[in-house]
């Protein structure tokens, strides 16, 4: 059975954007898939349907065979709780400290009063140090976090994302605001989650060299459609220059 | 999809456009004969009365000279929609038109206000003015504590008005920031609810709110209080609310992700957003109210200000004098330290 399914996937914004035009797509478990195209093409938009923070406008998902398409309350905060996700703005608590940052991971199988008042029981907080380990910032772990470097607070986005126990990790342009080296770096965890943990990672990217390096499926997004699914070797020079427009020229990334 | 919104925006332009002729038309025509023809041609000090039948001629004579306009394409509501098609001339008559508006309306200003620059620059105004200033910069010191116990008490006033209007504020603002309360309509509809009427409050005075408030529950201080309080609460929910509208979006996100509860949300991801931001309009807000308890109490809203009218009314200027000064003192001090913190915290 596919991990997630998305049928007939439309999503029309108040304003009358058309972001998503009858997306089909099949993600199995185990997958690195990787979501290209240009910026407005309905990659972000396709990502946050996933996990339901946007709503589609018409269409059906389905997760391990469930449809989760209209789920409400406690029933979408404990599909939401299976799926991370890390963003191109990191998205953290900025004047809060990496460790309280990690723990939000865990907002979604604790109690609302309790965790308001930050009383995190320390089998979390240990947690929380290991997830830290992963991604190689336990020193930093009383570090305000406006203080780290853009590569740092990503890494800090995932560790949070781990405190989730993740089946799915939704990765929205993660690298798309960082150096080259550091792009490596964070994409690196990534795969390393992928291959070590067996963690679905679904990740939209700007560059094919990454998507070359990490990917191991590819689909293209064009003014909504999905216009291609295969292999990051077979997105010839014809593909990139349907995809990315005639004008479009590659860049590398080191 | 889109020429149809398209046509619909200009056909509701068109439609305010001829509102406003018809409004420029009606505004001209009273305008001219009351004011400029009576006032300012004829020179009457008073006015013949104003009848139905008067009224009623004004609008006929207006509706039809801003109709005229508006199908002869000489609009200057379509002029001010930019929907004016390119013809000089009529364009020009518009424009024209539009100027003549303009100098109508200071006209009219000038004589409703009864500007008078006789008046201003009299034998006997400049002798009094004279006297009151004399008076006021020589000030009565023998005051001086009672003056001191009043503006102590129109502070605490202020500060008492503002703490309790915090936490009603606090909790207020969170129901009418639209980014929270737009997921379904019952809370949209709550937050429309509340925000006509944070906006009813806050557009009525805290003077206003004062005299009802001596009626309510008698002259003095908690009368201030309480009206300073209301106009507080309404000032702070909007201003709160604004700055919840506008935090990042990305941490609520970020969090909702995790799949927590609506109230996590807010507390991780709104509220460490907010809390300086609010700290210092607050500090701002009592700044205010200092400056504001000070009039309040000339309604007997309590404080200095109600040891200023008694003095007024007894037209003892020196007394006054002193009062004048400590206000503005305290004022000064107040705003100098509001901005200091608020520098401090952002």
């Amino acid at each position: 059975m596919a991990l997630i399914e998305l049928r007939k996937l439309n999503k029309i914004y108040p304003n009358g954007v058309h972001a998503l035009v009858d997306v089909d797509l099949t993600v199995q478990e185990g997958e690195f898939l990787v979501v290209i195209g240009l910026s407005g093409s309905g990659k972000s938009t396709l990502l946050r349907c996933i996990n339901r923070l946007i709503e589609p406008t018409s269409g059906q998902i389905l997760y391990r065979g469930q449809d989760v398409t209209h789920i409400q309350g406690k029933e979408l905060r404990q599909y939401r709780k299976k799926i991370g996700m890390i963003f191109q703005q990191f998205n953290l608590i900025k004047r809060r400290t990496v460790l309280l940052n990690v723990l939000t991971g865990a907002l979604g199988s604790l109690p609302v009063l309790p965790s308001i008042l930050e009383r995190f029981p320390d089998n979390l907080r240990q947690e929380a140090m290991e997830k830290l380990r992963i991604v190689g910032l336990e020193d930093k772990w009383n570090v305000r976090v406006d203080a780290l470097s853009g590569g740092q607070q990503q890494r800090v986005a995932i560790a949070r994302s781990l405190m989730q126990h993740p089946e799915v990790l939704l990765a929205d342009e993660p690298v798309a605001s960082l150096d080259p080296a550091t792009s490596h770096s964070v994409m690196k965890y990534l795969k390393q989650l992928n291959t070590d943990y067996g963690m679905t990672i679904i990740c939209n990217l700007h560059f094919l060299s990454l998507v070359r390096t990490y990917g191991t499926r590819v689909v293209a997004l064009k003014q909504g459609k999905l216009i291609f699914r295969g292999k990051p070797e077979e997105i010839t020079q014809e593909w990139f220059k349907e995809i990315y427009g005639e004008e479009a020229e590659e860049v590398e990334i080191a | 999809m889109g020429t149809e919104t398209k046509s619909q925006t200009t056909t509701a332009q068109k439609f305010q456009a001829l509102i406003l002729d018809i409004f420029f038309g009606i505004y001209f025509v009273v305008t001219l004969h009351r004011v400029f023809y009576y006032q300012v041609l004829l020179s009457l000090r008073k006015l013949p009365p104003v009848t139905v039948e008067i009224v009623l001629l004004y609008i006929g004579i207006g509706t039809i000279l801003g109709l005229a306009l508006f199908f002869l394409n000489a609009s200057p509501g379509k002029l001010i929609f930019r929907q004016l098609p390119d013809v000089p001339w009529k364009k020009a008559v518009a424009e024209h038109f539009l100027w003549i508006i303009g100098v109508l309306t200071i006209a009219t200003g000038w004589v409703v206000t009864r500007v008078s620059i006789l008046d201003f620059f009299s034998q006997e105004g400049l002798a009094g003015a004279k006297r009151i200033f004399s008076a006021l910069l020589s000030p009565e010191w023998s005051i001086l504590p009672q003056a001191l116990l009043a503006i102590v008490e129109t502070i605490y006033l202020a500060l008492m008005a503002t703490l309790f209007a915090l936490p009603v504020a606090f909790i207020l603002s969170f129901f009418t920031a639209r980014n929270l309360m737009r997921q379904s309509p019952i809370t949209l509809g709550i937050y429309t609810v509340l925000r006509v009427l944070v906006n009813f409050t806050r557009s009525i005075e805290p003077l206003i709110w004062a005299i009802i408030f001596t009626v309510w529950v008698g002259i003095g201080p908690f009368a201030g209080t309480l009206a300073l309080m209301v106009h507080t609460i309404a000032s702070l929910t909007k201003l709160y609310s604004e700055q919840i509208e506008n935090v990042d979006p990305g941490p609520i996100e970020a969090i909702e992700a995790t799949g927590a509860h609506p109230m996590q949300v807010i507390w991780f991801a709104v509220v460490p957003q907010i809390v300086l931001p609010f700290l210092s309009f607050t500090i701002y807000r009592w700044d205010i109210n200092v400056r504001m308890a000070t009039i309040i109490g000339l309604v007997g809203g309590g404080g200095i200000g109600t040891l200023l009218m008694q003095y007024q009314g007894l037209a003892q200027w020196h007394e006054v004098g002193l009062l004048v000064l400590i206000i503005a003192i305290v004022v000064w001090i107040m705003d100098y330290l509001s901005a200091r913190i608020r520098e401090a915290l952002v």
